[in-house]
């Protein structure tokens, strides 16, 4: 659970992720995720769906989405790639947009897309179990499950690691055929749990 | 909640990174369940246990064919993460010792330890020395025997004789008793069946009764949610009847309905 004080500010979330809160608010939906007409019609071609809402007033705001974890990220004004069902909150100072991910987001099977958060202020992820922060530097690569990966910060390259063989054709694959590599220098947050992708058999 | 970013050096050494995550210093060959790889640091590969060149390694320890297809081995340098469904892991050390464990629980082990099928259906054995990571659902509790325990909530146990089943007699004494017995209907409170562990040793019990979804390998017909995990309890039965309970209830029910 979340909890966000507020002071006349605005947060932006997760449409219907507020539990409870004290003191006097105002819950506003915002059409096409608060980034107008360009960014309403780029996620509705993007598929990568986001129902935002925003909340203004004086007081205590709390929220919470089917008791996944919360992971808050401190953005100083780098950019941070999240996919949009992983995003619970953020502060009004950030900015969110879509941006093309290619053969990740499909091995995901979370569509060619992802989000940008991008700006000064906290966002709130949402992951199964406590996300792990790894950090990427220049000679260290990490390599992700692409079904643990939840969200990244920094200059990264993406790169598929494909373990995809005969074998694998034949029932005998590794069980970790797909993998996402990580070069540059950043961080990754990774979940302890797997989603279902359509890598993830293989 | 953590903030600390971690790399290949913060990581800990063969050790929980926290309740959920565990991470190998990997320097040569570990035996890992399919798909528990969350993410790795350093050069790492994964095969399939028909790989050729590892014949030598799966011959010494592994020795469950029907397991096989859920195994890989990774092999190389690095750091490597575990983590199964946000479940809570943990890492064993055996010395000498054996230890059994539910197949679905078992997430990874050196190759020091010897993988066998446990004659009990749905169990692991893991027999030598070295060091193996486990997942339950809440946190492992360490009991011992004697103890009889519920059989959802047993994730294993080590040096101690295997268990017997074990029934509260009450379920079938009395009127009502002999009713269900006869029929099958009425009604039972789910705690008579135990698992009885006796003599010395250590059992392994979460502190939950979620199974996790495991493969139904070698069981005997297990049926419904009282027979689930339950190894030997989906006997033949009649239908409309409760499964696990109309083997034993059918035989003493026809001594006590002949009565």
């Amino acid at each position: 659970m979340l909890a966000v004080e507020l002071n006349g500010d605005a947060v932006r979330a997760k449409n219907g992720s507020m539990v409870a809160y004290d003191g006097r608010m105002g819950f506003k939906r915002l059409t096409g995720g608060g980034e107008g007409l360009r960014g309403m019609v780029t996620r509705r071609v993007t598929g990568e769906h986001m129902t935002v809402m925003e909340v203004k007033g004086q007081g205590t705001c709390y929220f919470a989405d089917r008791a996944s974890n919360i992971n808050l990220v401190r953005l100083g004004g780098e950019k941070l790639y999240v996919e949009a069902s992983n995003l619970l909150c953020t502060e009004e100072g950030l900015r969110t947009g879509t941006t093309f991910t290619g053969l990740r987001g499909a091995a995901e099977g979370n569509g060619l897309f992802t989000t940008t958060v991008h700006g000064t202020g906290w966002a709130a992820l949402m992951s199964d179990g406590p996300a792990v922060i790894l950090r990427v530097a220049p000679g260290l690569p990490l390599t992700v499950d692409p079904g643990a990966y939840v969200a990244h910060t920094g200059e990264l390259k993406q790169q598929f690691v494909s373990g995809v063989t005969w074998r694998t054709a034949i029932g005998e694959g590794s069980g970790e055929g797909v993998q996402l590599r990580f070069e540059g220098s950043g961080t990754v947050y990774v979940q302890p749990s797997e989603r279902t992708t359509l890598g993830g058999q293989l | 909640m953590t903030v600390d970013v971690l790399d290949p050096a913060t990581l800990p050494v063969d050790d929980n990174v926290n309740p959920y995550v565990f991470c190998v210093d990997l320097n040569g060959e570990w035996f890992l369940q399919k798909g528990k790889m969350i993410a790795y640091y350093g050069d790492i590969r994964f095969d399939g246990l028909g790989h050729g060149p590892l014949d030598g390694l799966v011959a010494a320890s592994f020795h469950s064919p029907l397991h096989a297809g859920h195994w890989v081995v990774a092999q190389g340098r690095g750091k490597l993460l575990l983590a199964d469904r946000a479940y809570d892991v943990n890492s064993f050390d055996l010395e000498d010792g054996n230890l059994n464990i539910r197949s679905g629980n078992l997430l990874a082990f050196q190759p020091g330890l010897a993988l066998k099928q446990s004659i009990i259906p749905g169990f692991l054995t893991l027999i030598g020395t070295g060091k193996f990571v486990a997942a339950s659902n809440g946190p492992v509790h360490f009991v011992e025997p004697p103890i009889r325990v519920d059989p959802q909530a047993l994730v294993g146990w080590a040096d101690t004789p295997s268990p017997c089943h074990h029934y509260d007699h009450h379920y079938l004494r009395g009127f009502l008793g002999g009713v269900r017995a006869l029929t099958g209907i009425g009604g039972a409170s789910g705690e008579e069946h135990q698992f009885e562990f006796t003599g010395s040793g250590t059992v392994l019990m979460q502190s939950s009764e979620a199974l996790m979804p495991e493969e139904a390998v070698g069981a005997v017909g297990v049926a419904g949610e009282q027979g689930r995990g339950v190894p030997g309890a989906g006997v033949p039965q009649q239908a409309g009847g409760q499964p696990g309970q109309e083997g034993l209830g059918g035989l003493l029910g026809g001594i006590l309905g002949g009565r």
